[in-house]
């Protein structure tokens, strides 16, 4: 008999670990930072377990009275996410400095946000849902405040202030979910699934999940705190918030708005494509005109979100396995290109794109570091071999059918991701290499490491797709909003080209 | 030779001109106090030394290997073994070191540099046939004498008068007669030559410049070895002792023959006699620096030459590709290699210059590119040393009492200043020791 405790392990673990640390106190930066990574690299392996002898859900009584209940479970949806948040957290953990100013808190603070985004893609209860999402919000403030950059109090409180709104609106629209519901009130998910909402209400519930979600993604226009955290916060929080807490968003929107509100997700799917399209290309043409490296991997960031979205708003079975394969392959990616960036500022002391040149040096530079991050470049453009392609490639594919103009205009800024990618490269990499400048070490390998884990992952990944979409198709199936047959080329041209787009009986996750 | 003693000008008591204003006022005012461009500091001298040392021991094949190509491979048209040559050139005596020299100028001896021959033998992996040696690169890299030899070439017109004899009837004669020698029994070459003949001359001519540099590195060669033999011995007191030596070494043999000699079987061929009077300073040395220290060095990917991108002067007197200038830097991208000079000297770097090395920058790592820094600063000091004898023989002693000759010199050491105003020029760089 299927066992809960793995779900427990996937918690306890990082806890465990955030909870001894403290205690520490001779304990060195570098052990500190090795106890840490452990403690999520054992959860990554507990999550493996789990793909393989699948866990029972756990439920626990918490607070009856206010329906609140200790429920856990994974699947299709959850266990790649899971998955990859306990990969990135490992990663980035490794990827800070071993000699890291105050190494317990800026450890533990790192735990906490695992545990956050774990125990939110772990919950099988909306209010537990709730209390993790808000749980990521304090520890992600405190690393961008107390480890940012020049000028990390204002990156610190933006966002804050974009998190605390985005975690208010997540608060208005689960209780209106559960207490609009005809049915009775419940967070439990299998009760959320069958709730019975007036019209009004489903479009105000999704009004304030898209706006909860669409901050924590982010998605234009609500993405006024990203570039400044991503550019101020120690580059082991922003692996975490790029790689990890913004899937969050992606999650979230899935769950509770395909999942929950599908009538009216389909009716506002056309402008949730659209708002996609213009996240897309916004993203690429701002990252293509930004001077610091780590600015430009925020929009690109952005840009990539614009993908996922609009194959949310698309919601076939196969864009739905676009968006779970995007949002895996771009948390990969997008992990291993601010590794880089931070194995660059590391050693350079800077992400000024103006400033840096000639990295590339094989004598001087540091040839290895940019190699991954061309790597990287590639994945994220999509190039065929890796990670991003096969992604982006059932993104598109799957959005085409139902939104061919959008798609059209995402496939373009993704073209856009081999400008920015080239004219970064060119910039960092070619050129001259200013001798007054380049007078630092050349990386280690135990500075490489994570980078080339990742490195490694996203080559699998893109040789080996089932990787990516393996996991969800039976739940991303489960959710689809619209079925496609494919149309016979002979019937197609018949119908003048129209796409046979239908709306297929809802069926909700088992 | 004898080391000369240091020769640091006493400071003037009340000086008779007033001070430079050029952009290069101090280092005008070392040239005129009797110093060198590069800084007189320990580190320096013993990085000029050092390297000295690293460049004579290639240098001591570069010379022989150039004489064997001018001489005996000649117009091959297929040299595929043009950097293997014979033992007789191995073996070749130099004409000014050794006991059986007729002009000893150097204490050295006059066969090739044990340590070249013990790297031949075994090069950096371990005993081998010659070819794979050489397919693997585990050797000299003639390739450097050779883009050295053709910048000479390419540039042509630097002073003397060797240039304009290889336009002159007398050596379109004897090249003729080398020519016909030379494929004798070999109407295929023949025919052609009868078909092309300019294109027949131009080679002949780029042999006599593989003469040429191959008889200015045999004087050159012998000079760097004694020099780290006396900074071994504790001889040199600092980096002007340095210059002067060479200085005194330029004189010593300014005068020795500039000619290209052909052998075809027993026969000899004068392309270029002796008796037209060619001389190792005015028909070599001087031009050697000006095509590459200045305009051209075959520091192949320090500097881009995209003409499409206006990278590439209209002038041929503007072009600064010379090692003085040259960004050490591999740039572009990676997998340009560092220079071909560079790998040869780093198979010979004596053990105090590998702890300089160790200590700064990236240690061993990036050894390359230290090394061919210090190699710039070298040559700053050698061409000081040119600029110093150019001086002594054009113009009036440092320590002249006379103001209007002191200006003259002034006038001279600020006009060869002017070369380096322009900002690619490495000068101010080699001023400090911050620069590795």
């Amino acid at each position: 008999m299927a066992s809960s405790l793995p779900l427990l392990l996937l918690l306890a673990l990082p806890s465990a670990a955030a909870l001894l640390i403290p205690l520490l106190a001779s304990a060195s930066p570098a052990r500190v930072r090795n106890l840490a990574a452990l403690a999520c690299a054992g959860q990554f392996v507990v999550g493996l377990l789990c793909w393989r002898l699948a866990p029972a859900e756990l439920h626990l009584a918490w607070l009856p009275k206010l329906k609140l209940s200790l429920d856990l479970g994974l699947d299709g949806l959850s266990l790649p996410l899971v998955l990859l948040t306990a990969l990135v957290s490992t990663m980035a953990i490794l990827s800070a400095e071993a000699d890291h100013a105050r190494p317990r808190l800026f450890h533990c603070l790192l735990l906490a946000t695992n545990i956050g985004v774990v125990g939110s893609f772990l919950s099988r209860n909306a209010l537990l849902f709730l209390l993790a999402f808000e749980l990521v919000l304090i520890p992600a403030t405190l690393l961008v405040a107390i480890w940012g950059g020049k000028r990390k109090a204002g990156a610190a409180i933006r966002y804050l202030v974009y998190g605390s709104v985005s975690g208010l609106t997540l608060l208005g629209g689960v209780l209106a979910l559960a207490w609009c519901n005809s049915n009775g009130v419940s967070f439990d998910y299998a009760e959320l699934a069958k709730a019975q909402l007036s019209p009004s209400a489903q479009a105000w519930i999704l009004a304030l999940f898209l706006l909860a979600f669409g901050l924590k993604l982010p998605i234009v226009p609500l993405h006024g705190w990203q570039p400044f955290t991503y550019a101020e916060a120690p580059i082991p929080a922003v692996m975490l918030l790029s790689g990890v807490v913004s899937k969050l968003g992606a999650y979230g929107l899935l769950r509770f708005g395909v999942g929950f509100l599908p009538e009216v997700w389909a009716a506002w799917s056309p402008w949730i494509a659209a708002a996609g399209a213009v996240s897309a290309v916004y993203g690429a043409l701002n990252a293509i005109a930004q001077s610091d490296i780590r600015r430009l991997m925020a929009y690109s960031s952005l840009g990539h979100m614009g993908l996922l979205v609009l194959s949310l708003a698309a919601a076939t079975p196969l864009s739905l396995q676009g968006a779970v394969a995007q949002t895996l392959a771009h948390g990969m990616i997008v992990a291993l290109l601010f590794a880089c960036v931070g194995l660059i500022e590391r050693k350079t002391g800077s992400s000024s794109i103006p400033e840096l040149s000639g990295l590339l040096n094989p004598l001087r530079g540091l040839p290895f570091t940019m190699g991954m991050l061309l790597l990287a470049l590639m994945a994220a453009a999509g190039i065929p071999g890796l990670v991003g392609f096969p992604a982006e490639l059932i993104v598109f594919e799957g959005s085409w059918v139902v939104f061919p103009r959008a798609t059209l205009i995402c496939l373009i800024s993704s073209g856009f991701t081999a400008v920015y990618a080239i004219r970064l490269f060119n910039r960092v990499g070619f050129g001259r290499l200013d001798n007054a400048r380049a007078d630092w070490a050349s990386t280690r390998w135990s500075e490489r490491a994570p980078a080339v884990v990742l490195t490694v992952l996203i080559v699998a990944c893109g040789i080996w797709p089932q990787a990516l979409t393996g996991w969800s198709e039976r739940a991303t199936s489960s959710l689809a909003l619209r079925t496609f047959a494919l149309p016979n080329p002979m019937v197609a041209s018949q119908r003048e080209g129209t796409a046979a787009v239908a709306l297929a009986t809802r069926t909700l996750p088992s | 030779m004898t080391p000369p003693a240091a020769t640091v000008a006493e400071p003037l008591q009340v000086p008779l001109i007033p001070p430079s204003e050029h952009r290069w006022a101090d280092v005008i005012h070392r040239l005129e106090a009797g110093g060198s461009m590069l800084p007189d500091t320990p580190e320096n001298l013993k990085q000029i030394i050092g390297i000295y040392k690293a460049y004579a021991v290639p240098m001591d094949f570069y010379w022989r290997d150039l004489l064997y190509i001018a001489e005996k491979v000649f117009l091959n048209p297929l040299p595929a073994f043009k950097y293997f040559p014979s033992q007789a050139y191995l073996d070749r005596p130099n004409s000014y070191a050794g006991e059986q020299s007729q002009l000893r100028i150097w204490r050295g001896g006059e066969k090739a540099h044990p340590e070249l021959l013990e790297f031949m033998a075994k090069g950096e992996t371990r005993a081998m046939p010659k070819l794979l040696h050489h397919l693997w690169h585990d050797r000299i890299n003639m390739e450097f004498a050779e883009a050295c030899m053709q910048a000479m070439l390419w540039h042509q017109g630097m002073g003397g008068r060797f240039n304009d004899y290889l336009e002159s009837e007398a050596y379109r004669a004897n090249a003729d007669r080398a020519i016909k020698a030379f494929f004798r029994g070999n109407p295929v070459m023949l025919g052609l030559y009868k078909l092309f003949p300019e294109m027949f001359m131009e080679q002949v001519k780029q042999m006599s410049y593989y003469a040429n540099l191959g008889l200015f590195w045999e004087v050159m060669a012998p000079v760097f070895f004694e020099m780290s033999d006396i900074y071994d011995e504790g001889g040199f007191k600092g980096v002007p002792d340095a210059m002067d030596f060479l200085v005194n070494g330029i004189f010593a043999v300014a005068g020795r023959p500039i000619y290209h000699h052909v052998y075809v079987g027993e026969e000899c061929i004068e392309v270029i006699p002796k008796t037209e009077g060619f001389t190792w300073l005015y028909e070599a040395a001087l031009p050697y620096v000006e095509a590459v220290f200045y305009r051209t060095a075959p520091f192949r990917g320090t500097k881009s030459y995209n003409a499409q991108a206006y990278q590439v002067p209209d002038n041929q007197a503007d072009f600064h590709y010379g090692i003085l200038y040259a960004d050490v830097f591999p740039v572009g991208s990676a997998g340009i290699p560092p220079t071909l000079l560079m790998q040869d000297m780093l198979h010979f770097l004596p053990p105090y210059l590998e702890e300089i090395y160790l200590q700064y920058k990236r240690g061993e790592e990036d050894q390359l590119i230290q090394l061919g820094i210090t190699f710039q600063r070298s040559m700053y000091n050698v061409t000081s040393a040119v600029i110093q004898a150019l001086r002594c023989a054009l113009l009036y002693p440092l320590d002249d009492t006379d103001p209007e000759h002191l200006l003259a010199n002034r006038q001279f050491f600020e006009a060869q200043m002017d070369r380096f105003v322009r900002p690619e020029a490495r000068l101010g760089d080699v001023q400090t020791q911050d620069y590795r």
